[in-house]
């Protein structure tokens, strides 16, 4: 169960990346004019890359294909509560708990200091 | 437009050899693909960590799935240590935004020089000097640990190489727990996977046997790097643009480099590496103090 979460979540991302590249390559980048393309403005809050995906934006579309995979080992952690769970060991369900709230309070915490 | 394409295959081309290199020599890709991007296309080093950080959660992620089949890695223990390895990766990735770029190519370089120690005993082992194998622990008359025993730590893997299944203890397991936040810290701090610290704590530390420790340390990888990468990205270090090619790349390249494992990884093509990886770390530590050559 936690090796198809992983290589759905490898999969599915590199996926969006794809079709983010494609839409690049067909599309180029609104508002874009020259320069190097590491300078300019790039989504990176959850709202500006979801808001930039139903725009069907290419730079969009590729940073939700990044933030998939970062989710990928979050969505293995959760996962594994379950597994621990349906074990019926209470002691690993708790420890992986723990890991899934520093998980999650890491990106909480990015919100709060970006 | 034309610029932008093209400068998005020169990093997958760069990423996807690093990601090969960083395979073939049981590196990982961070360590490799940091220096590339930063030296040779001049990529700030937060970027690039940023870059690092995702490609090493797809790596760890695709390969892992496999190491959880194989019922090598311990998953009781990866869990457990994770609680220290992500905490410590919190706190590195919020101190990368705190120091200088300066300090963290001095800090890159010398966790490279170091990573580089266990590629270079193995080499003298392989050309017949006598040293001590690195990592191998002291004969195992420490007592249990209390940790170990209460949290379930024991278990057992079949070892196909030797024909049968190899049970274990593990102790010292406070000492472990300490290198793995530190191995988390590094890992935050310079967006590498730090698989050579965790390694040092399950094996040198707590006495996990190496092919373990290998599967354990790369199934406990990508949620270290998950636990800094959500604050690289909110921080805006992850350029969707630099970390796409990154990621395929060395996702890429180390598949590749899997493959290519048996029949390229021969010890004279390992020298090679190894003497261009000490120059690189040197050239680091350079840029570092401002010094570009």
């Amino acid at each position: 169960m936690v090796s198809i979460v992983l290589r759905t979540g490898v999969i599915v991302s590199a996926g969006v990346i794809v079709v983010g590249l494609i839409l690049l390559a067909f599309n180029g980048l609104a508002g874009m004019t020259g320069g190097i393309a590491t300078a300019m403005n790039f989504p990176h809050t959850f709202g500006a890359v979801l808001s930039g995906v139903v725009k069907l934006d290419p730079v969009s579309v590729i940073t939700l294909g990044l933030l998939l995979m970062i989710i990928t080992p979050v969505t293995r952690v959760a996962v594994s509560i379950i597994a621990f769970a349906m074990e019926r060991d209470w002691r690993y369900v708790g420890i992986t708990t723990v890991v899934l709230i520093v998980l999650l309070v890491s990106f909480a915490l990015g919100k709060a200091g970006s | 437009m034309t610029q932008i394409l093209a400068q998005f295959l020169i990093i997958l081309v760069v990423a996807f050899v690093a990601g090969t290199i960083g395979s073939l020599l049981g590196l990982g890709g961070g360590i490799i693909v940091i220096p590339a991007l930063t030296l040779f296309l001049h990529i700030d080093f937060r970027l690039a960590a940023g870059a690092s950080i995702v490609s090493i959660i797809a790596t760890s992620s695709g390969s892992a799935a496999t190491y959880v089949k194989d019922r090598l890695s311990n998953i009781r223990v990866g869990m457990f240590l994770e609680i220290l390895t992500s905490v410590g990766a919190v706190c590195g990735a919020f101190l990368a935004g705190l120091v200088t770029g300066s300090a963290l190519y001095v800090v890159f370089a010398l966790v490279l020089m170091y990573s580089l120690y266990p590629m270079g005993k193995k080499i003298a082992l392989e050309l017949g000097w006598r040293v001590q194998p690195f990592g191998r622990h002291k004969a195992d008359n420490a007592a249990p640990d209390a940790f170990a025993a209460k949290l379930g730590f024991s278990s057992s893997y079949y070892d196909p190489a030797v024909k049968r299944e190899i049970s274990y203890d593990l102790h010292h397991v406070p000492a472990g727990a300490t290198i793995m936040y530190f191995a988390g810290l590094a890992s935050g701090l310079l967006g590498i996977g730090s698989g050579v610290f965790k390694v040092v704590a399950l094996d040198t530390a707590m006495g996990m046997p190496m092919k373990a420790s290998t599967a354990t340390s790369n199934f406990m990888i990508g949620v270290t790097a998950a636990a800094s990468a959500g604050i690289y990205f909110l921080r805006g270090d992850i350029d969707p643009l630099i970390a796409a090619p990154v990621a395929l790349g060395v996702l890429g390249g180390s598949m590749i480099g899997t493959r290519l494992l048996a029949r390229l990884a021969g010890v004279s093509i390992r020298i090679i590496f190894f003497i261009v990886l000490a120059i690189i770390s040197i050239q680091m530590i350079l840029k570092g103090f401002g010094v570009s050559l």
